[in-house]
């Protein structure tokens, strides 16, 4: 017997993807779909405190006791504070559960300090209004009393001496006297970030101009980059305002616990931990699917539609071990990509292919505002709905992803076409369902008898070198949710 | 190569006039023009690339992107001498056939071709090979790398937000913070910068 499956993440209206009304039949609701409970997969997973009965209480009273623990000291009356935050936090569970953390912080700096003003600055990636949708759509402008404002790559910067030279911040930002640095856990961008300093990176991104977020990307290499962050952060202009750190510990259940401090770095290694401990096993056992058809199906661009809490992105690179050091290039980075000639060779015969195991991908409902090409012309695409299509069509960082991509009218007519063509009747869905992973019996199957032989492997011999590449205590690893 | 397919187009009615678009435009394209009584912003088609950086920072939602009719903006590489293009590449520390820019799909010698056809400033180079017109972000320092390596000199327009400054590569860390952050694998990622950029032309 095979249980029903989860309810996807439900659409959302924005400029970045289509309406909801025209995406008629989710993932979940095809035939032969089951769900597989995390908790079966990966038993050991951390208790989650949202979503749970307790509802959005819960967020509030963990940050409230995570925040007892900081000193406020330093803002002092009449100052000015900006909560900075990222795009990223809302596209978790609904988005709820960040918001309440942002306004939660905000009251209990408000009740603890004499600070003049505490505004909310919410950066973002690609889609330079993400996060004015955000704002609006959790009501955090009323919240904020006027003050909550969204803060784009190409807005006016601000030079920051560090230890790379003058690298460039939002104005915006900064333009407080303290910052409280709002993030969240969950490993997401780890062919990016590769689980270093992962806590710190918003400093090179959310809340850095472009000339910085393309040093990170382009001048760098792929695990150098994560420097940028740091010699942003450890600037003595940053330091001078920062304040203190309080983000939402994720895991790919849900969200685990609040954690906050006055010191990013023992953040850091807490949350580089939990991302190896809770992360790790599920990433690896998406590299274990020998064969399926991945159906992309949350509001949110290509690479950042979720499963069990894990982007397609790292399914792109499950093929290799991504939280691995000694691998220097994930099959999807952008620095991977910008090595392929444009037929489609690599530039040095050591760049690893994109996961083979992915055999076709649908396109059910995804956003644009991400330069998504890559990822059609490595994996046969088929795009469901011709508005969907003329959207890309639009999309200034999309123009060409519909020369690589199919088109059909509907979602069973573009799953028909990937079983017949691809043989096999896996199908995994990136569609947010929270709890599980809503899969094809077949795939169902395959992971359940898969998944104890890739926990035993990740707890007794990639966890173990994940913290020694690190140079962090294994001991850490008993202290961490 | 970028083929535009809509551009700018400024509701004069909602505008404030705060010049958010002209100092986003990679291109200078926006501009605000004073009037006896009043102001009105013009974005001259002729240089509009279709970015949508006015559109998506408009505080007045003043900004709309509206069909046109479609054009390619690129630069044909075999008109250009294609040693010189490679030597430019190289002193750019990039390959020839590397991808510079997501969005558009250009590549590193169409760059080097547009600077030798006279391409001497980052909205030049934009204009010549639609670079730097979809994100917006993450080819900027490759666009002020080439221009440093041709030893071109540009200055930044008065009150634009653009092109701030050319930042560091791998290549130029101090090797103090190399010592002390030996975690982040510079010297490892720097040797596989370079066997990218020493690759053969061809395949």
């Amino acid at each position: 017997m095979y249980s029903k499956p989860l309810p996807p993440a439900p659409t959302r209206k924005s400029q970045y993807g289509v309406d909801p009304s025209l995406v008629q039949k989710r993932g979940a609701e095809l035939s032969n779909i089951t769900h597989v409970p995390l908790s079966e997969l990966i038993p050991d997973q951390p208790s989650v405190i949202y979503p749970s009965a307790r509802g959005l209480a819960a967020v509030r009273s963990e940050t409230e006791a995570a925040l007892a623990k900081v000193d406020m000291s330093m803002i002092s009356e009449g100052k000015t504070v900006n909560i900075l935050a990222s795009h990223h936090g809302f596209t978790f569970l609904g988005g709820e559960p960040y918001a309440e953390m942002l306004r939660t912080i905000k009251d209990v700096v408000a009740q603890r300090t004499k600070a003049k003003e505490v505004r909310l600055r919410a950066g973002l990636g690609m889609r330079f209004r993400e996060t004015e949708e955000y704002i609006k759509a959790f009501k955090l402008d009323e919240y904020f009393n006027g003050k909550a404002q969204g803060m784009a790559p190409i807005d006016a910067g601000i030079p920051i001496e560090t230890s790379l030279g003058t690298l460039y911040g939002l104005k915006r930002a900064y333009d407080a006297d303290f910052i409280i640095h709002a993030h969240n856990s969950d490993v997401r961008e780890v062919h990016f970030h590769r689980q270093v300093d992962r806590a710190v990176k918003p400093f090179g991104m959310s809340y850095a101009r472009c000339e910085t977020r393309s040093t990170y990307h382009m001048n760098l290499g792929p695990r150098a980059a994560n420097f940028v962050a740091r010699a942003i952060f450890e600037s003595p202009f940053v330091q001078s305002k920062f304040a203190f750190a309080a983000f939402m510990i994720m895991s790919p259940a849900g969200a685990v616990t609040v954690d906050a401090d006055n010191d990013l770095y023992a953040i850091n290694d807490r949350t580089t931990v939990g991302g190896m401990k809770n992360y790790g096993k599920i990433i690896h056992l998406f590299g274990a699917v020998d064969d399926c058809i991945v159906i992309l199906d949350f509001p949110c661009p290509v690479p950042y539609v979720f499963a069990s809490g894990v982007i397609y992105a790292n399914m792109v690179g499950a093929n290799i071990d991504l939280f691995d050091l000694d691998n220097p290039l994930p099959p999807y980075t952008w620095y991977t990509e910008t090595y392929y000639r444009e037929g489609g060779q690599p530039l040095i015969p050591d760049i690893p292919p994109v996961n083979p195991a992915i055999k076709a991908v649908v396109h059910n409902y995804a956003w644009v505002g991400y330069p998504a090409v890559f990822f059609a012309e490595h994996t046969p695409t088929i795009v469901v709905g011709q508005e969907q299509a003329e959207l890309f069509n639009r999309d200034p960082m999309n123009l060409n992803y519909m020369k690589h991509a199919l088109l059909a009218d509907n979602l069973d007519a573009a799953m028909a076409f990937a079983y017949r063509t691809t043989g096999t009747d896996k199908v995994m869905i990136f569609d947010g369902a929270s709890g599980g992973l809503n899969v094809s019996h077949s795939l169902a199957d395959l992971l359940r008898r898969v998944a104890p032989g890739v926990n035993e492997k990740v707890d007794k011999v990639l966890l173990p070198k994940w913290l020694a590449q690190r140079d962090i205590d294994v001991q850490l690893l008993d202290q961490v949710a | 190569m970028k083929t535009v397919k809509v551009q700018a187009k400024v509701n004069q009615e909602l505008c404030t006039g705060c010049r958010t678009c002209e100092r986003v435009c990679p291109v200078y394209a926006a501009e605000l023009v004073k009037e006896d009584k009043g102001f009105h912003v013009e974005i001259d088609p002729s240089l509009c690339v279709g970015c949508w950086n006015c559109e998506q920072r408009c505080p007045e939602h003043a900004i709309a992107m509206v069909a046109c009719e479609p054009f390619d903006i690129s630069t044909d590489v075999s008109l250009y001498d294609y040693g010189q293009i490679k030597e430019l590449c190289r002193k750019a520390r990039f390959h020839p056939k590397q991808l510079v820019c997501y969005c558009t799909a250009t590549r590193a010698e169409e760059l080097a071709a547009a600077i030798l056809g006279g391409a001497a400033s980052p909205e030049a180079l934009v204009r010549a090979t639609g670079v730097g017109s979809g994100c917006g972000i993450e080819c900027n320092q490759t666009i002020l790398r080439f221009l440093e390596a041709a030893g071109v000199a540009w200055e930044r327009k008065k009150g634009s937000y653009q092109w701030m400054g050319r930042t560091m590569t791998n290549w130029e860390v101090p090797a103090e913070v190399k010592q002390k952050y030996a975690g982040f694998r510079f010297d490892s990622d720097r040797e596989i910068m370079d066997r990218i950029v020493q690759a053969p032309v061809e395949p």
